[in-house]
């Protein structure tokens, strides 16, 4: 809605003056709008009108939008306002009036340059004086509530749009033909208009879209960007413009009401982007290559070929023998165009949830699409089984056929297209001990004692009643119960991960290839402990060698370097370490399981995906 | 960070007023300004080039107008007097605000509005703006008043002023994006200490109401409790969320899902963030749990876990954690997320006399079903396990 424009207008001014040429949409009534919306808007009748009362006697103007439309200013006001000084052309120009921005990029033209140019080119061009230049200011009005970033997005479609005309006019004289043509038609309209009405046209501007090809353009721009925030165009069939408006784009896209993707949060995305994420089309590739304009990048013709949401963008910059800083850059070209996403390639360890902005909606227009695509199945169905943590792997058993498997990948791409479905990563955290080590000290004997002695406290318990079938063991020997229960939790979800690992040679080979080279364990083979946990500080070092698995020094050794390299401070997920330090999952995971007691796993998803998910 | 990385156009960032000017339409040199604090801060030539947005065409009058040229922002509004005593039959002039180009100026538009209103009041009087032919003379009135203006707004975002005997007040009020409607199942809660707001300046309903306010307590509760209008509390606590002195949370209960966001990586990072949280979700304030324990139990939860399942698994009561904190310190910080039920069906033999809902279309969560028919989450849990065909959502 607010990424909509309310108006389109387009002023020229030379040395006969200022003029609107040309508004989209036109109110039929246009020339009696500025005095009647005045009286309109008058204020309670009821109200006692004191006449002396001079602050009262002109209604202050509040909003200039009525119905999606502009009123309140008539063409000439208009003309006036974005007719702007020379010394404001070529550069951005913006005007707030009440609750509508209008933001433009003026243009200067050389005047002069039609007539030489229909003389058969004179001899050298007059130093420019301002009487001998055109300006021509294509003004878009929009909503003052639109963020920055969608007004910056207009002034460029502005500017390109100026460029373009100013090229055109130095080739044929195309934006002077075009002036002439309004012109003619905005004269023609007045004289005739007191006789009766011509042509069945309503006002001027019917007249100059019948007419003017650049008038027809300026409507489809506005109609495209109304609809789809694409705009693709040749300027008097020469010129190529195109442009998108990615927060329109992104929201028709997702039929995401209220939630508007902005360019930066894009950038930002895409600054974040390494060689293990992968690409996934939001379009067929078939219809995405006839839409691409014939002078397309053959790189991108190749990249989208042998796209596949399997493959890393490393795979893919191998597969299609490009760079990978250019796949980098093709990538983030299909993600602004809302042309793919970013995904984590498709492998069977990946888990995935429910999106938070999933909708859930029982006539959501998803639930058709999705019936289409997959007659027989549900899509309320096919979510639910993803309101837990899932991973592909646990999905796919040996007794499922290729057929069910291809099946499923194709629920879970189909999902992801549309958002439906969010991937959860885990972190890992480097966490000893407490940071009070006096309290920790005293806490086995002094903490836990002072909590069975303090009667109000169990008290306090009883009525909340949930959880007292729990609670009445764990107070008997709380700390060893709630330790076993953790233990065997994360056994259990690591044999859980173990056995999907297994289960699926389907998969296996889909999965991202992170290599099985040898991790450098062996180089802190001879070294002693301590000297490999130099980096921890002593009470860490003490609780790290408690734990039995540090005797091995190799364990000790990869542990010590996951945390030299700032591995486990939850900024990196498992599937990044894995492709940074060249690891085996299953390796990682032993590590973990060794570790647990000062590790903190925790699932979450990638912030750098997230931004396309609201709510995040 | 430098100036230049923290403020370009479109940061969002609210400026300072840089210049505040005078402008009026001299009946024989056209528009010009008479009185500008700091003087010559929008110099004659940048003055011509924007002067058709500071005294505009008829049909613009008493419109605010914003232009931003040149590295400029300018804010007016401008205003015409119409009296036979003048020269050209009328009086224009516009007041102006000048910021830099970066700044968010909507703050400042009633005030500029006031201040002309102020003026044409003055200049109805007294003529306070036409009678005086050179304002930027040492005695003159207006280049004081301007620079006060400009001075305490800057500073105390107010400011008074009095000339003669009128009297106005000008205040600049952050303006901010409508919060979402408060519900009946959500729970307000302070995100500063209540001690920090005097209660005396708040409306009489929103007195009655704070002191209910304990981060427990939902809005159809404390309605009843503090014996005010349902609607009346919803719209005063959407007013207190509007100042940001509330937020608005779920009500907590041992089968709410929760789950992590990547924020919580700031919550293993900051550690004045962590000390302020273990004093948080402390049971006693003598003996704070340990902050690994703590992070523990927000690690710990994910879509399936309910808090019941995780205080049978991790104990928190002998963790020395009160979890009932724990869940209000993630929610208001935003570590962790609610995870909410949404249930989509229809029921296969739809009652006659519905005490349940019969159709669930998929747009609210179980949390408002049991509100609207005052039923116990368990008993609707019970009765859509009971429906084959209705299927529950998790997000």
């Amino acid at each position: 809605m607010e990424a909509n424009p309310i108006s389109v207008i387009l002023v020229n001014s030379d040395s006969k003056g200022d003029r609107l040429l040309f508004r989209f949409p036109y109110a039929a009534d246009s020339r009696h709008t500025g005095e009647n919306c005045q009286q309109i808007r008058r204020r309670n009748p009821y109200a006692v009108t004191v006449t002396e009362d001079l602050l009262q006697t002109q209604p202050a103007q509040t909003s200039n939008i009525q119905q999606g439309r502009l009123t309140g200013f008539t063409d000439e006001v208009l003309s006036t306002l974005f007719a702007v000084k020379p010394e404001l052309c070529e550069r951005k120009f913006e005007l707030k009036v009440n609750d509508v921005r209008f933001v433009g990029h003026p243009i200067q033209l050389p005047a002069t340059s039609q007539s030489r140019s229909s003389l058969g080119g004179a001899s050298g061009s007059k130093p420019d004086t301002p009487s001998h230049t055109t300006l021509i200011n294509m003004v878009f009005a929009l909503h003052a509530t639109a963020s920055h970033s969608i007004v910056k997005c207009y002034y460029d479609l502005s500017k390109r749009l100026g460029v373009a005309l100013r090229h055109e006019e130095k080739r044929c004289s195309y934006v002077t033909q075009e002036t002439k043509i309004m012109i003619t038609a905005h004269d023609e309209f007045s004289t005739r208009q007191s006789e009766c009405n011509i042509y069945g046209a309503e006002s001027a501007f019917d007249l100059i879209l019948h007419r003017s090809s650049l008038a027809k353009q300026l409507k489809g721009v506005f109609q495209d960007l109304i609809q789809t925030g694409l705009i693709k165009l040749r300027i008097n069939n020469w010129l190529q413009v195109s442009f998108c408006l990615p927060q329109k784009v992104h929201q028709v896209h997702f039929h995401l009401k209220n939630f508007i993707i902005e360019p930066e949060a894009i950038d930002r995305c895409l600054q974040s982007l390494r060689p293990y994420h992968g690409l996934l089309l939001l379009v067929e590739p078939s219809e995405l290559l006839e839409s691409l304009p014939p002078d397309a990048s053959p790189a991108l013709v190749r990249l989208v070929q042998i796209h596949s949401p399997l493959k890393s963008l490393q795979t893919l910059s191998a597969d299609a023998d490009l760079t990978l800083a250019q796949v980098f850059q093709l990538t983030g070209h299909l993600v602004y165009w809302a042309k793919a996403t970013i995904i984590y390639p498709l492998c069977e360890s990946n888990v995935y949830v429910i999106a938070p902005d999933a909708p859930t909606d029982l006539g959501s227009p998803l639930v058709e699409r999705f019936s289409e695509q997959f007659p027989g199945l549900c899509l309320f169905q096919t979510m639910s089984e993803f309101s837990q943590p899932t991973s592909i792997g646990q999905k796919v058993s040996p007794l499922l056929g290729s057929q069910a498997l291809t099946q499923l990948i194709r629920t879970v791409v189909w999902m992801l297209r549309h958002r439906l479905l969010l991937q959860l990563h885990t972190y890992v955290y480097f966490m000893a001990t407490s940071r009070w080590p006096h309290q920790e000290g005293s806490l086995p004997a002094g903490g836990e004692g002072s909590f069975h002695s303090t009667p109000e406290e169990q008290l306090s318990l009883g009525p909340t009643g949930t959880w007292s079938a729990g609670h009445a063991r764990s107070d008997s020997d709380a700390s060893s119960i709630s330790d076993d229960i953790a233990v065997l939790r994360a056994e259990k979800q690591f044999q859980h991960r173990g056995s999907h690992h297994h289960q699926s040679a389907v998969l296996n080979s889909l999965s991202p290839n992170l290599d099985d080279g040898s991790t450098d364990g062996d180089k802190g083979n001879g070294l002693i402990p301590e000297e490999l946990l130099a980096d921890f500080s002593e009470a860490e070092r003490v609780s790290i060698l408690k734990i039995p698995a540090a005797t091995n020094s190799d364990d000790l050794a990869l542990l010590a370097k996951l945390y030299r390299s700032g591995y486990l401070r939850g900024q990196h997920h498992l599937e990044e370490i894995m492709y940074l330090e060249n690891l085996r999952r299953s390796q990682l995971l032993q590590l973990l399981d060794k570790f647990r007691d000062v590790l903190v796993t925790c699932e979450t998803e990638d912030p750098a995906i997230a931004i396309f998910y609201s709510h995040s | 960070m430098t100036d230049k990385d923290r403020f370009y156009e479109g940061c969002g960032r609210e400026g300072p007023i840089r210049c505040i000017f005078l402008s009026v339409f001299h009946p024989t040199a056209g528009p010009k300004i008479v009185c500008q604090v700091p003087y010559n801060y929008i110099s004659k030539d940048t003055f011509e080039s924007v002067s058709v947005y500071i005294i505009p065409k008829a049909q613009l009058q008493r419109s605010m107008l914003t232009v931003t040229v040149l590295g400029f922002k300018i804010l007016g509004f401008p205003v015409k007097i119409d009296d036979k005593k003048y020269a050209r039959n009328a009086y224009y002039f516009n007041l102006c605000f000048v910021c830099d180009a970066w700044a968010r100026t909507v703050q400042y538009e009633s005030v500029v509005r006031k201040f002309s209103d102020y003026l044409v009041a003055m200049e109805v009087e007294s003529s306070f703006l036409s009678l005086q032919q050179d304002h930027s003379s040492e005695n003159a009135r207006l280049p004081k008043m301007l620079r006060q203006v400009m001075q305490d707004l800057n500073s105390h975002k107010m400011c008074t002023l009095t000339e003669g005997t009128m009297t106005t007040h000008f205040k600049v009020v952050r303006i901010l994006q409508d919060p979402p409607p408060v519900l009946d199942h959500h729970v307000p809660i302070f995100t500063e200490s209540p001690d920090l707001f005097q209660a005396e300046q708040w409306d009489l309903t929103t007195q009655k109401v704070l002191p209910y306010i304990d981060g427990f307590n939902h809005v159809a509760k404390i309605a009843a409790e503090a014996d005010v209008e349902n609607n009346l509390v919803k719209a005063c606590l959407q007013n207190l969320v509007y100042y940001g002195v509330v937020s608005m949370i779920h009500i907590f209960q041992y089968s709410n899902v929760y789950a992590t966001t990547p924020k919580i990586r700031k919550l293993a990072e900051d550690r004045r963030l962590q000390d302020e949280c273990v004093r948080y979700v402390a049971r006693c304030a003598r003996q704070p749990p340990t902050f690994r324990d703590v992070f523990r139990v927000f690690c710990s939860m994910t879509r399936g876990t309910t808090v019941r399942d995780l205080c049978i698994r991790l104990s928190p009561h002998t963790l020395r954690i009160n979890e009932r904190k724990l869940v209000q310190f993630g929610l208001l910080e935003g570590f962790i997320r609610r995870i909410h039920k949404f249930p989509v069906g229809n029921v296969e033999k739809p009652d006659l006399q519905p005490t349940a809902p019969q159709s669930f279309n998929g747009l609210l969560s179980m949390d408002e079903y049991c509100c609207q028919y005052s039923l116990t989450t368990q008993k609707l849990e019970e009765l859509i396990d009971r429906e084959p065909n209705i299927m529950v959502i998790w997000k």
